[in-house]
């Protein structure tokens, strides 16, 4: 039986597969979702830590400051997602990804050797808002659901609908009026975003914040999430966070051979499930009751 | 069907499965626990990742002290069991491995492997109340992290200098010195800054200061940037593996002068990366095999009959002295006051004070803490590795 700190992890790593799904929904491949979360971890830490006004020094660290931690986070990753997405979302095809990939170690490497931010021990100590484990899981809880619903809502408005057409042919919805160029750079401001939010809850969590939160290692387990979840339906990245970032707890009984098995399984979810595990042919297949399986498909 | 799905019903039934998670969670959690028969002590150590090279030796050193120590004996009533978790090399493991240890009701737990690991994990057992032994975390401000953490490891500050002056007086003469470090570690940071500090109070200015990460393999571009300063001198703060990596294409690369290694590369688990290349490396030590006293001597039988060899690591003697002074501690509270079926809170906060307030005579010698959790050891070495001419075996050979 998972315990409450492995619940909270496993709703981290659904958050965060969420976040890489969002820009694959219109055919974006993005890496920088550790990079965005490890900002909103930063925004928290450094404010909870530095400003001493925010009651840091109390027993439980002030809900409404949390509140201003995530507006704040939000509001400085959808700024730099714009910067970053605004020239390279003119580009086509891989482009994303590799600016991505250069975004994440340049935060990493300016965060590394800046003395404000703790260099490589980083920011530790930090304050916790929540007495226990259950307070983090009822706020990424909302969090997960806010996100799952607005991605819910997405799959049938005309947004969602946009995100969908850029995604199986960009010329074409070009060419049927779909301004591709915003739709790509709000599926990539929504995913750093959730990023940074689920960096401010992950910061309070950890209780530490360095900067190798945003590695390439994390960009990858990532984004295996989405690979080993499904990148079609929006459960699938959750399913994907879920179950990987449970794994390898779960498998402590088998000691030694834990993380053989891991990687095994890393291994087998593409190979028999090569669109992922969560797909519309598995939904057609699993008998739910009809209305939610039409409002799943797309 | 409306072209917007309604949300709410769906909200309002996540919310409902969400009240069930929380309503389970909580009813999982703890009312008062106590003190389990026999008392669980834990410990978590890197068994996985980079620093497995350290958690190796660190496994070893508490198997013995498990097969040791925890049986009951004369003069020792009471049996401890040793629950052994993995750690990883990363921050969050450290953390969930501790969790764990929390959750199965330990009194006290030995770890994690690496003071970077330390600055996340140490505060979960701190806000719990569980004391923390750490092992092998030297780096500045462990034993400050929280009243609950101490350390059996011997800061960077007291043993980095002890070799930088051994190579010095190897050759007194040298001028041209170069320091390599991982800069996303905290030990690493922190034991460079002793180093530098070292070589400025002896008028040596570092010629180049090459930095690295600690995942890296590839130091062609350090390397390569060093090599035309002609250094006499190179100092290295990183881990096992990328230090060892490091050594190693120094050497390939056509460096022939000293090398001093800082702590986590205090380990025969080396050899196998840097191989003939290790040899001649400087590193001070917090242990020294050949210790008199009677801990050490027990402990060195034990470590050869176990492993067929007279010269146990540093990491294995200061694991099995972590387990040594909870163990002892907890032995002493016990003689006072039974601990079995108290209120474990209790336990742990007596146990944390028991410890603190200790003398030990340990295979480290004889030690004792500051209030703060910070350890008094009284000798410390210089080792110079030796390696066998095939490059297989080698040792540690302690220089005077």
């Amino acid at each position: 039986m998972p315990d409450g700190s492995l619940l909270v992890q496993m709703l981290i790593g659904a958050l965060l597969g969420l976040s890489v799904y969002l820009p694959l929904a219109a055919g974006q491949l993005s890496l920088a979702t550790p990079g965005f979360m490890t900002v909103g971890g930063y925004v928290a830490a450094l404010l909870s830590t530095r400003v001493a006004a925010l009651g840091g020094a109390e027993p439980l660290y002030p809900l409404p400051w949390l509140l201003l931690e995530l507006v704040l986070a939000a509001v400085i990753a959808l700024a730099l997602a714009l910067v970053v997405g605004l020239p390279v979302l003119r580009l086509r095809g891989i482009y994303l990804a590799i600016a991505t990939i250069a975004l994440n170690e340049i935060l990493r490497v300016l965060l590394l050797n800046s003395s404000w931010t703790g260099g490589a021990v980083g920011i530790f100590a930090i304050p916790q808002p929540f007495g226990d484990p259950l307070g983090y899981l009822a706020a990424l809880l909302l969090l997960l659901l806010l996100a799952g619903a607005a991605c819910q809502v997405l799959a049938g408005h005309p947004l969602g609908r946009a995100m969908a057409a850029v995604r199986d042919d960009e010329l074409a919805a070009s060419c049927s009026g779909v301004d591709s160029f915003r739709v790509k750079l709000l599926a990539f401001g929504a995913s750093a975003v959730l990023a940074a939010l689920t960096g401010v809850l992950a910061a309070h969590f950890f209780n530490t914040w360095n900067a190798r939160q945003g590695s390439f290692d994390a960009s990858i387990t990532t984004l295996a999430f989405v690979v080993f979840g499904g990148s079609r339906l929006w459960l699938g990245p959750v399913l994907g966070g879920l179950v990987l970032t449970a794994l390898p707890e779960l498998l402590r009984p088998v000691g030694d051979l834990r993380l053989v098995v891991f990687g095994a399984v890393i291994l087998l979810g593409p190979l028999l499930f090569p669109q992922g595990v969560v797909t519309p042919a598995l939904l057609q297949r699993l008998p739910l009751p009809a209305g939610w399986r039409r409002r799943l498909l797309p | 069907m409306p072209a917007v799905p309604p949300i709410l019903p769906s909200v309002l039934r996540g919310g409902a499965v969400a009240a069930v998670v929380l309503a389970l969670t909580a009813a999982c959690s703890p009312a008062a626990r106590r003190v389990s028969t026999p008392p669980l002590l834990g410990a978590a150590v890197a068994l996985t990742g980079n620093a497995s090279a350290i958690g190796q030796d660190q496994r070893i050193g508490l198997d013995l002290a498990a097969a040791l120590l925890g049986p009951a004996g004369p003069g020792r009533p009471l049996p401890l069991t040793l629950a052994i978790e993995d750690a990883g090399t990363d921050e969050q493991s450290a953390s969930q491995a501790f969790r764990t240890l929390i959750g199965r009701d330990v009194l006290a737990i030995i770890g994690p492997s690496l003071s970077q690991q330390a600055f996340a994990a140490d505060p979960v057992a701190d806000r719990a109340g569980v004391p923390v032994v750490g092992p092998s975390n030297t780096a500045r401000g462990i034993p400050e992290i929280g009243p609950f953490v101490l350390r059996v490891s011997a800061p960077v500050s007291q043993v980095a200098p002890l070799s930088i002056a051994r190579a010095l007086r190897n050759d007194p003469a040298l001028q041209r010195v170069a320091v390599f470090y991982a800069q996303d570690d905290a030990y690493s940071t922190s034991e460079t800054a002793i180093f530098q500090k070292a070589l400025t109070d002896r008028r040596l200015k570092p010629v180049s200061v090459q930095r690295h990460q600690f995942s890296d393999t590839d130091f062609q571009t350090q390397v390569t940037a060093v090599l035309p300063l002609n250094p006499q001198l190179v100092v290295i703060s990183a881990g096992p593996v990328d230090g060892g990596n490091l050594v190693r294409q120094l050497r390939t690369l056509g460096y022939r002068g000293q090398i001093v290694a800082g702590n986590a590369m205090n380990s025969p688990n080396i050899f196998p990366i840097c191989q003939r290349q290790c040899d001649g490396l400087l590193i001070a030590q917090a242990y020294s095999p050949a210790l008199a006293g009677e801990a050490n001597r027990r402990f060195v039988a034990a470590y050869r009959q176990k492993r067929g060899s007279d010269t146990p690591p540093q990491f294995t003697a200061q694991a099995y002295t972590a387990v040594q002074v909870v163990a002892d501690a907890l032995r002493r509270l016990d003689a006072r006051r039974p601990v079995r079926g108290r209120p474990l809170a209790e336990v742990r906060r007596e146990l944390n004070a028991e410890i603190l307030a200790g003398r030990y005579d340990t295979p480290l010698g004889p030690i004792r803490f500051t209030p703060e959790g910070e350890v008094i050891q009284e000798r410390f070495g210089v080792a110079r590795v030796r390696m066998d001419a095939d490059g297989r075996q080698g040792r540690f050979e302690l220089l005077d």
